[in-house]
Parts: structure tokens; C-alpha cells; sequence
């Protein structure tokens, strides 16, 4: 009992000792230490014909080559009795294709899958691949100062940006798809005033007059709603890369104020965000897919 | 005051003034939520959806302040 106690306490605590002996040998030496520094737009890493391209879109390649090859590695060789791996995906996707369809409901359930997996995906693989140690350790020289050649796809606000355009058309185009040219009179209500002002002309005053207020409110609705859709983009892009850069910094910072303890706490608080984001955005697309595609009471 | 002094007190004041409210909004998201749970345990999926959605809405609203703040800072 005392021998097993001792063995424990002497591989531990050497473990222990060197790792105080390293982190005060880091405190003490003279190193020369660089302050942190935040570039909020992403560094152009080269151009091809004018065209720049800056680090985070190298990473997004990255994220899209990883996705790949899982996507390769997973579907190689498809079985009807699937082995571990395949059975594994499967179970994740049957999930994800389950949530789907509790949302959206089975016919347009089916249709939304591809788009809100990938949106899920992608900024999932965006956000992790970023706390891979050395993803921004990495620099080039690039002329005349060096710069990191890869840097968090979502902390740079294009990509949210693109994401959260690609979102809305989705939308709109499903909603168009959905209801016609009728989807549109959502956001474009005249019909309610041009009846009531009809009514007005052939004689029935009072019954148009009251229809004219309510005219005038639904076509201000309308035009809330279509300010509303747009509102949504700038929304979808701020909080995925407020999230991510407030991450990222947050990283950073804790770095350089308690070298190699601490921060390890906090990559896990990044790991959940970066799912939670992920999700976040995949939902809410599904959600006003969803919207718009649903029967208006009318 | 010179204009770095502030500077400064602007990153920390919209920072903290601009987060207070989604930090009640999102206190009063989770205690409801909780407490809906605690009476219908059954409907905990859909709850929790709700809820993270929910939550996501009020913390755009942070995420502004937030972005206001380092853009402050940092451009």
C-alpha cells in the first residue's frame, strides 16, 4: 500500500517539479517578449492578378480539404452492414437529419438538410481548426513584413459575411419556390389598401375608411418584414465574428498574463463556443427556412 | 483628457455598458427556461432548442457592443 503510494507520488510529483521548474525558468529569463498584437482585417498573404489572398481564405481551404478528405475517408468503402466508422457518421448525421425534420417537418425537412449541415459543418470546422496548436504560429515573408499564413477563417468578417448572404438567398429563394410570386406579398401588402380605397370610390365610405387604416398598418408590417430579412444578414455576420475574434483574443490575452496553465481552461470554453456558434447558425437558417416556407394565414 | 485617456474609457465603457443588458436578458432566458423545466421535464428537447435560440438573439445584441469595442481598440 505504502510502496504503491510512494511509486504515484514519485512519478507525479517529478512530472509536477519539472513543469514548476519549466514555467519559472519561462518567467525568469530574459526573453524578449512581444507584445500581442490584433490585426482585425486579414493580412494578404499573395495575389493572383491583382486578386488578393489573404490568410484567412488559406484556411478556409484548409477547412474545405479536411472536410474532404473525412467525407472521402468516411465514404470509401459503403456498406449496407457498416463498420465502426461508417456507423459512427451515420448515427451523427441521423441526428443532425433528425433535428432537421422536428424543425421543418418531413417534405421541406429532406430539402434543408444539405444546406444546414454544411453551414453547420463548415463553421464548425472553421472554429475548431483555428485552436489547432501552431495553426497561427505558422508565418511567411511576403515582401516586406512577415505574416501568419494561416489565420481563423471566422475571425475574418468576410467569411461570416458570405455565409450569413448565402443563408438569405436560401431563404428568399425557398420562400420564393415555396409560395411564388405570392411570398412576396408579404413584404409588398397593398392589396387590403387598394380594396379599401375601391371601397371608398364605389360608395361604401365607412367600412373604407376603416379599411384604409388597417391598409396602411399591414403595408407598414410588410416593409418591417422585408427590413427585417436584411437586418438578418448583418446580424448572422456580427455575432459569428464578434464570437470568434472575442475568442481569439480572449486566448491571446490569458496567454501572455498566465503562460501555459490557464489558458487550457479557456480552449475548452472555445471548443463549446465554436460548436455553439455552429449550431446557432445552422438553427436559425433552418428556422427562417422554415418561416418562410410555411403557410401564411391567409 | 487627452484623446488616447479617452479612447481607453470608451473600449471599457461601451464594453460594460453595452453588455449589461444582454447579460439580464440572458439570465432571464435560462431562468425561465429552468423553470419550465422544472415543470414539464418532458418537453426538455424543445425547450433547450428554443432556448439556445433565444439566447442567441439577446447575445447579437452583446456581440454589437462587443464589436464596437475592439474596433475601438484595435483600428
Amino acid at each position: 500500500m505504502s510502496g504503491q503510494g510512494r511509486r504515484i507520488l514519485s512519478s507525479r510529483s517529478i512530472f509536477f517539479v519539472s513543469i514548476a521548474i519549466l514555467l519559472a525558468v519561462g518567467f525568469f529569463l530574459p526573453f524578449e517578449r512581444h507584445k500581442p498584437a490584433i490585426h482585425l482585417p486579414a493580412a494578404e498573404v499573395f495575389n493572383i492578378a491583382g486578386f488578393p489572398i489573404s490568410n484567412s481564405v488559406i484556411a478556409t481551404w484548409v477547412t474545405m480539404a479536411v472536410l474532404l478528405v473525412i467525407g472521402i475517408l468516411v465514404t470509401r468503402r459503403m456498406k449496407l452492414v457498416p463498420g465502426r466508422l461508417q456507423a459512427a457518421f451515420e448515427m451523427l448525421l441521423g441526428m443532425c437529419y433528425g433535428l432537421c425534420e422536428s424543425i421543418a417537418g418531413e417534405k421541406w425537412g429532406r430539402k434543408f438538410f444539405p444546406i444546414v449541415v454544411t453551414i453547420f459543418l463548415f463553421v464548425l470546422f472553421n472554429a475548431w481548426l483555428s485552436l489547432f496548436p501552431g495553426f497561427g504560429s505558422l508565418e511567411v515573408f511576403t515582401g516586406e513584413h512577415e505574416v501568419e499564413l494561416l489565420r481563423g477563417a471566422n475571425t475574418d468578417i468576410n467569411t461570416p459575411l458570405a455565409i450569413a448572404l448565402i443563408s438569405f438567398f436560401c431563404v428568399e429563394f425557398f420562400g420564393l419556390r415555396a409560395h411564388g410570386v405570392r411570398y412576396l406579398s408579404e413584404f409588398f401588402n397593398f392589396g387590403p389598401l387598394f380594396r379599401s380605397i375601391g371601397q371608398i370610390i364605389t360608395g361604401k365610405v365607412k367600412s373604407g375608411l376603416n379599411g384604409l387604416v388597417t391598409g396602411f398598418i399591414l403595408l407598414f408590417v410588410g416593409i418591417l418584414e422585408l427590413f427585417s430579412h436584411f437586418v438578418r444578414i448583418l446580424s448572422f455576420t456580427l455575432r459569428l465574428f464578434g464570437n470568434m475574434t472575442a475568442g481569439e483574443i480572449l486566448i491571446l490575452i490569458v496567454v501572455f498574463l498566465v503562460p501555459f496553465t490557464v489558458v487550457t481552461v479557456f480552449y475548452g470554453l472555445e471548443l463549446f463556443v465554436g460548436f455553439i456558434q455552429a449550431l446557432i447558425f445552422s438553427i436559425l437558417t433552418l428556422v427562417f427556412l422554415t418561416l418562410a416556407t410555411a403557410h401564411h394565414g391567409e | 483628457m487627452d484623446p488616447a485617456t479617452m479612447k481607453l474609457l470608451a473600449v471599457g465603457l461601451a464594453a460594460s455598458l453595452g453588455l449589461m443588458g444582454p447579460a439580464l436578458a440572458i439570465g432571464l432566458i435560462g431562468y425561465s427556461a429552468l423553470q419550465g423545466l422544472a415543470r414539464n421535464p418532458e418537453a426538455g428537447g424543445r425547450i433547450q432548442t428554443a432556448m439556445i435560440l433565444v439566447t442567441a438573439f439577446a447575445e447579437a445584441i452583446g456581440i454589437y457592443a462587443l464589436i464596437i469595442a475592439l474596433i475601438l481598440a484595435f483600428v
